[in-house]
């Protein structure tokens, strides 16, 4: 059995992290779309929503998921699928800004002259994706961060069942409601170093494929 | 570049990572997973874990799940079906859902008084008030003229209902005052406010001794306790519409609760040097007499 508190820290990693996979299995094939027609209205759509509030997303997410709600069926509220759902919703925005740009500059920068120099159209949006490797892993890493460290959608649909759905976020709440102000205050820095290690670790596994 | 195919490895990705959590553990195991929604105050005591940890030593695999969310929302979740039991502390908004039909089978299973608590030199004199209204009505006129500050938790919850009655009760309207700030928070937040502010308030027992014991709190003090008026009783309650191997349970859980009103009398003691809540055995029926007025008043 681990420690409670470790056990929370592991779960908010893997529900961050797995939604954070979520989000890019959708956004990178969106945002390669929207750069490769150069569409601007998804694009903006997109940064206009970055700032959504986490809690706003927990209640319509809410009413998705509630018994009465539309995916009621799926008995998804209260668990920590919901919290993934939720959190890679929430972070789809930021992503879908962040490497529609860094999409769109390598295809003005390398995809024209790779095309300009012979390669076929599917070969000049490989080279472009590749040499955008090193800062889409940075929009990865920036997803991670917003989702593990939001609340809205982890004490909405998540519930702060403990040993259940009890994440990081959650649980520095529930010790400041608790009036343990310095005990939030280990957890909230643990958060931190938990973000930082995970930013870290991508950069250590990119710096190995790069090799 | 076949997106597709991307899409596909970053969702086996993100599956791997939620396979191997729940194979940690991390998601719980098999248990049947019985909700029960409270308010955090209640939550953050302890007690309720305490209670359910023995409970899952005697009933093995069965989770107690509690959600400690604010007392409307313990009660909407109820309406919602989405919870099998609450446990809550507000006989004003409980009355509306048990003539709704969404709770029955009703419980007190314990109680406790709210406090007022304020600055040392009590500047409204609520230290000398005979009872709870007369002490709203002083810091009403110290507020009025200056003198005094009051933080009111402006949220709904079982503490800010109480509060409203009693200035219902003392026939006053502060909403608005500019002395009178609603605030929006929790008990520890509010009462760490009014720490700063010298501010008066009322609290729940539990938060207040807790912040006191750490020493957060140095320029506010209890001033005014154990008055009928501020008792503070907690009830549990079956959801009419949940079913099953869960509702069974979730009777089970409050039974047991009930009849180990024991434990809950001597909770905190140790800690604390007092109780946090005493046991409603041997007084059920003065008590459900008090949680009819209180409920009838507010209904």
């Amino acid at each position: 059995m681990l420690p409670e508190i470790a056990e929370v820290a592991l779960r908010s990693v893997a529900i961050s992290g797995a939604a954070t996979l979520l989000a890019l299995s959708w956004s990178l094939p969106l945002a390669y779309y929207v750069a490769e027609r150069s569409s601007k209205t998804i694009a903006t759509i997109s940064e206009a929503l970055v700032g959504v509030p986490t809690t706003l997303i927990g209640l319509l997410l809410y009413f998705i998921l509630r018994n009465e709600g539309p995916l009621g069926f799926l008995q998804l509220l209260y668990t920590p699928y919901a919290i993934v759902v939720g959190e890679a919703i929430l972070v789809t925005p930021l992503l879908v800004a962040v490497t529609y740009r860094v999409l769109a500059n390598a295809i003005a920068t390398y995809g024209e002259l790779a095309l300009s120099l012979g390669a076929s159209r599917s070969q000049a949006m490989e080279l472009a994706f590749t040499t955008s490797l090193p800062s889409l892993a940075a929009a990865a890493i920036m997803a991670f961060s917003r989702a593990v460290g939001e609340i809205g959608v982890a004490l909405i649909v998540g519930g702060n069942i403990r040993g259940y759905t009890r994440t990081m976020t959650t649980a520095i709440a529930l010790e400041v409601a608790k009036g343990e102000f310095w005990t939030a205050l280990e957890l909230g820095l643990i958060l931190v170093s938990l973000t930082v290690v995970v930013s870290l670790a991508v950069r250590l596994v990119k710096g190995l494929w790069e090799l | 570049m076949r997106p597709l195919y991307l899409a596909l490895t970053f969702i086996i990705a993100a599956l791997a990572i939620l396979a191997a959590a729940y194979a940690a553990g991390l998601f719980g195991g098999s248990e049947l997973r019985v909700r029960i929604s409270t308010t955090t105050s209640l939550y953050a005591t302890g007690l309720l874990d305490y209670l359910a940890d023995k409970y899952e030593g005697e009933h093995p695999g069965v989770a107690i799940d509690f959600l400690p969310v604010g007392s409307g929302q313990a009660l909407q979740l109820a309406a919602d079906g989405e919870v099998c039991a609450v446990f809550v502390h507000a006989p004003q908004l409980e009355i509306r859902y048990i003539r709704d039909g969404v709770l029955e089978d009703h419980r007190i299973i314990a109680y406790n008084y709210f406090i007022i608590v304020g600055p040392p030199d009590d500047p409204a004199g609520v230290r000398d008030a005979a009872n709870a209204t007369e002490a709203f009505r002083r810091i009403y006129e110290a507020g009025e003229a200056g003198r005094a500050v009051f933080i009111s938790r402006g949220d709904n919850s079982g503490t800010n209902v109480k509060e409203l009655s009693i200035w219902k009760a003392a026939g006053l309207d502060p909403s608005g005052r500019p002395w009178y700030k609603e605030v929006g928070k929790g008990m520890a937040d509010t009462l760490v406010m009014a720490d700063e502010m010298r501010a008066y308030t009322l609290s729940d027992i539990g938060t207040y001794l807790k912040l006191k014991k750490d020493g957060v709190l140095k320029n506010i003090e209890l001033l005014y306790a154990s008055s009928t008026e501020l008792i503070n009783i907690y009830s549990a309650y079956l959801v009419t519409s949940c079913m099953g191997a869960e509702r069974a349970q979730a009777q089970a859980f409050i039974e047991f609760v009930y009849s180990h009103q024991d434990l809950i009398g001597r909770y905190g003691v140790n800690k604390y040097g007092q109780p946090l809540f005493y046991p409603a055995e041997g007084r059920e029926e003065e008590l459900a007499r008090i949680w009819e007025s209180i409920a009838g008043a507010g209904g």
